[in-house]
Order: structure tokens, then C-alpha cells, then sequence
């Protein structure tokens, strides 16, 4: 009994631990974010790579998910909508549920699919073939030149791929809302207007950034755990993508407690 | 020349301390950055330590590359060159240090084939402006692939 206690007591004082580091870790990068002498000529080429690899080159394959997706869900709530009588809340659902809340979580879950793990590995590898070092050994500042851009390329991209993913959920249901309420455009665009708050895009647009920040620090925090041998790199890419998902929900949850208050 | 293992790791980390903001190595140890072109390699130091404009840096990076004869590989990875490309895509990384003290990690392990240090010593020359000194740091018993340098 006593084993367990205190084996879970450790536990908690690990988490406790971990949790404290990735906010201080978090903190520095912040804090480099707003240098100017961060932004050297090789950071700002990073940067501009990143934003090319996270945001353009994913864009035919993030506007078809969002266009499928994005369509038949806003096919099934309209049509929920019209079953139960609801068709009052109408413009509310779509912008409190659909374009705050369901869009940045779908592009936070695309982008942490596709460049968090890649991220992580690429982080790992760089770690194992000892070329942290080599940037080491010239000097060159790993925050300022490896993290930074990256986090700044997840605060960007996050920001717009989501508004792209409402933007197109805005569209569908412009098809839909003529299609199971043979609502015109006009009266479209008058529902949503007056549904639309203004805080509670503020409130998408920081959750959006803040996804950014963690969905690219923690992969690369995790990556750059690697040891010198290859074989770490399965496992910090496993506990890094674990860690991510986990800040996603720790995130969600928070923006919704925000939304209560 | 040092009679064991311990004794340069000393040395060269004495070198390091010495010398923090003009020491440039060239090591088995201190790889190519493998996702990056040699060029984008040997451009990086002027980017980040000078500010340098990408277009300026790269072009500096190509046309040093010519000068040891090997503008084919500007746009290769590490992992795409041989051991004498390798060597010269690393040395141009240093020399590319701001009043550069090249130091050469046991240059025998990273071209393991070579019989004499030659052309370590031409690769050297070719670039002789571009750094202000090299230290060849190397285990004793490697003395006579040096000849009488």
C-alpha cells in the first residue's frame, strides 16, 4: 500500500515537474519571439520554409478534408436542426459550434497529423546525427534558429488554415441551408450576422495561436530529448505526439471553461 | 600530435575555451546539417553571425565552392557526398567564421582513405584568405601520414 502511494506520489511529482519545465520552456521561446535579434537572416529563411511546408504545400489536401468534412457535417446538423425544431439557434450552432469550435480543432488536428510528427522526428534525427551539436559548436542559438520559426509557423498557420476551414464551412452551409431550408443568401448572411459575437472569435483566434505555440513546442521539446542512439527516436516521437494530443484537450477544455465564465 | 585520447580531447577543448568566437571545426563530430544543401551548409554561418542576405550568403557559398573545384555539389546532402567532398563542405563551413581559427579534428577519420594529409593541405590553400589560422589536431602514432608538415 505504502509502495503504491508512494510510486504514485512520484508520479505526480514527474507530471508536477514536466508540466512546470514545458511552461518555463515555453516562457524562453516567448520571450525570443519578441527580440529583433532573433530575426537573423538564417532564422527568417527558416520561417519563410516552414510557413511554405505547413501552410502551402498541405493546402489542396486541407481544402479537400475541409470541404468533405466540413460539407457533411454541416449537412447532419442542419438537418438535426430541422428534425427537432431548433431551426431558431440556426445561425448561433453555426458560428458558436461550427466556425469557433469545430474548425480550429479540425485544422489543429490536420496540422499536429502532419507537421507536429514531422517536427518531432526532424527535431530527433538532428539530435541522434549530433548536428544540434554542430549548431552548437558554431554558435548558432538553437532556440533562436530552430525553435522560434517553427513556433511562429504554428501560431500563423494555425491562425489561417482555421479561418480557411470556416471560411469553407461558411460556404457549405450556404449550399445547405438552401438545400434542407431553402434559405436565400440574403437571409443567410443576416442569420449569421446577427449570431455572430465578436468576442467569441477573439476567443477562437487566441485558442488558434495558443494550438500553434504548443502543437510545435512540445514535439520539439520531446525531439530534442533523443539520446545519441537511433532507437530513442521511436520514443520521443511517441511521448512527444502523446504530449501534444494531451494539450490539445488541456486547451479545448480551458477555452470552453472561458466561454462558461 | 598527442600520444592518446585523453590528451586531445584536452587540448582541443583547452582550444575551444581559448578561442570561443573564432574557433571553427572541422570534426567528424560536427556533421554537415543533413537536411540542407552544401551550399545553404556554408551560407548559414554568414546568415545567422552577419545578417548576411540569403541571395549573398548563397552565392559567396557557391562561388567558394568553385574555387576548390567543386561546384557539382552545391546542391547536394551530406549524405550524397564522398569523404573528400565532405571534408571540403565542412572546411568551407568554417572558413566561413569571422577571422576563422580552423581546427581539424583527426582529418584521417574523415577521409579515411587518404595515404598523406596533401590534400588536406591544397583544399587549405585554395581558401587561404578566408581563414586566419589551422591547428591539425591528431593521435601520434598518424605522424608519418604527415611528412615534414
Amino acid at each position: 500500500m505504502m509502495s503504491f502511494g508512494e510510486n504514485l506520489g512520484r508520479r505526480v511529482i514527474q507530471m508536477l515537474t514536466a508540466f512546470a519545465d514545458t511552461i518555463v520552456f515555453a516562457g524562453k521561446v516567448f520571450i525570443r519571439i519578441f527580440r529583433r535579434k532573433t530575426y537573423s537572416s538564417a532564422m527568417r529563411e527558416v520561417l519563410l520554409n516552414q510557413i511554405y511546408f505547413t501552410s502551402v504545400q498541405i493546402l489542396p489536401v486541407f481544402l479537400m478534408v475541409s470541404i468533405i468534412f466540413g460539407s457533411l457535417l454541416i449537412g447532419i446538423v442542419f438537418q438535426l436542426l430541422k428534425e427537432f425544431g431548433l431551426t431558431g439557434f440556426f445561425g448561433h450552432v453555426l458560428m458558436g459550434l461550427i466556425v469557433t469550435e469545430l474548425s480550429p480543432l479540425l485544422t489543429v488536428l490536420l496540422i499536429t497529423l502532419r507537421s507536429a510528427a514531422a517536427i518531432n522526428t526532424e527535431m530527433a534525427v538532428m539530435k541522434v546525427n549530433r548536428e544540434i551539436k554542430t549548431l552548437e559548436m558554431f554558435r548558432i542559438d538553437v532556440i533562436n534558429y530552430l525553435l522560434v520559426p517553427r513556433v511562429i509557423n504554428g501560431i500563423i498557420s494555425i491562425v489561417l488554415l482555421s479561418s480557411l476551414c470556416s471560411i469553407v464551412l461558411l460556404v457549405s452551409g450556404t449550399l445547405f441551408s438552401w438545400l434542407i431550408f431553402g434559405m436565400s443568401i440574403d437571409v443567410y448572411k443576416n442569420i449569421l450576422l446577427n449570431a455572430t459575437n465578436f468576442s467569441d472569435i477573439l476567443i477562437a483566434l487566441f485558442k488558434c495561436a495558443i494550438y500553434g505555440f504548443f502543437i510545435t513546442l512540445i514535439p520539439i521539446r520531446f525531439g530534442l530529448r533523443a539520446s545519441h542512439e537511433f532507437t530513442s527516436i521511436p520514443i520521443v516521437v511517441s511521448q512527444g505526439m502523446v504530449n501534444v494530443f494531451a494539450a490539445i484537450l488541456i486547451i479545448e477544455v480551458l477555452s470552453l471553461l472561458t466561454k462558461l465564465l | 600530435m598527442f600520444d592518446s585520447e585523453q590528451a586531445l580531447n584536452q587540448s582541443l577543448h583547452q582550444f575551444l575555451h581559448d578561442y570561443p568566437l573564432q574557433v571553427a571545426p572541422v570534426s567528424v563530430d560536427v556533421p554537415l546539417i543533413s537536411n540542407q544543401d552544401i551550399y545553404m551548409n556554408i551560407a548559414l554561418i554568414k546568415q545567422y553571425h552577419e545578417d548576411m542576405p540569403k541571395r549573398q550568403a548563397q552565392r559567396l557559398a557557391v562561388e567558394y565552392l568553385e574555387r576548390v573545384d567543386l561546384g557539382q555539389i552545391a546542391y547536394k546532402r551530406n549524405p550524397a557526398l564522398n569523404p573528400e567532398e565532405r571534408f571540403c563542405g565542412m572546411l568551407l563551413r568554417a572558413a566561413m567564421v569571422k577571422d576563422a581559427m580552423i581546427l581539424i579534428d583527426q582529418p584521417f577519420k574523415i577521409i579515411p582513405h587518404l595515404k598523406d594529409i596533401q590534400f588536406v593541405t591544397t583544399a587549405l590553400k585554395k581558401i587561404d584568405d578566408l581563414y586566419l589560422s589551422c591547428h591539425i589536431y591528431d593521435y601520434q602514432w598518424m605522424k608519418e601520414k604527415y611528412g615534414e608538415l
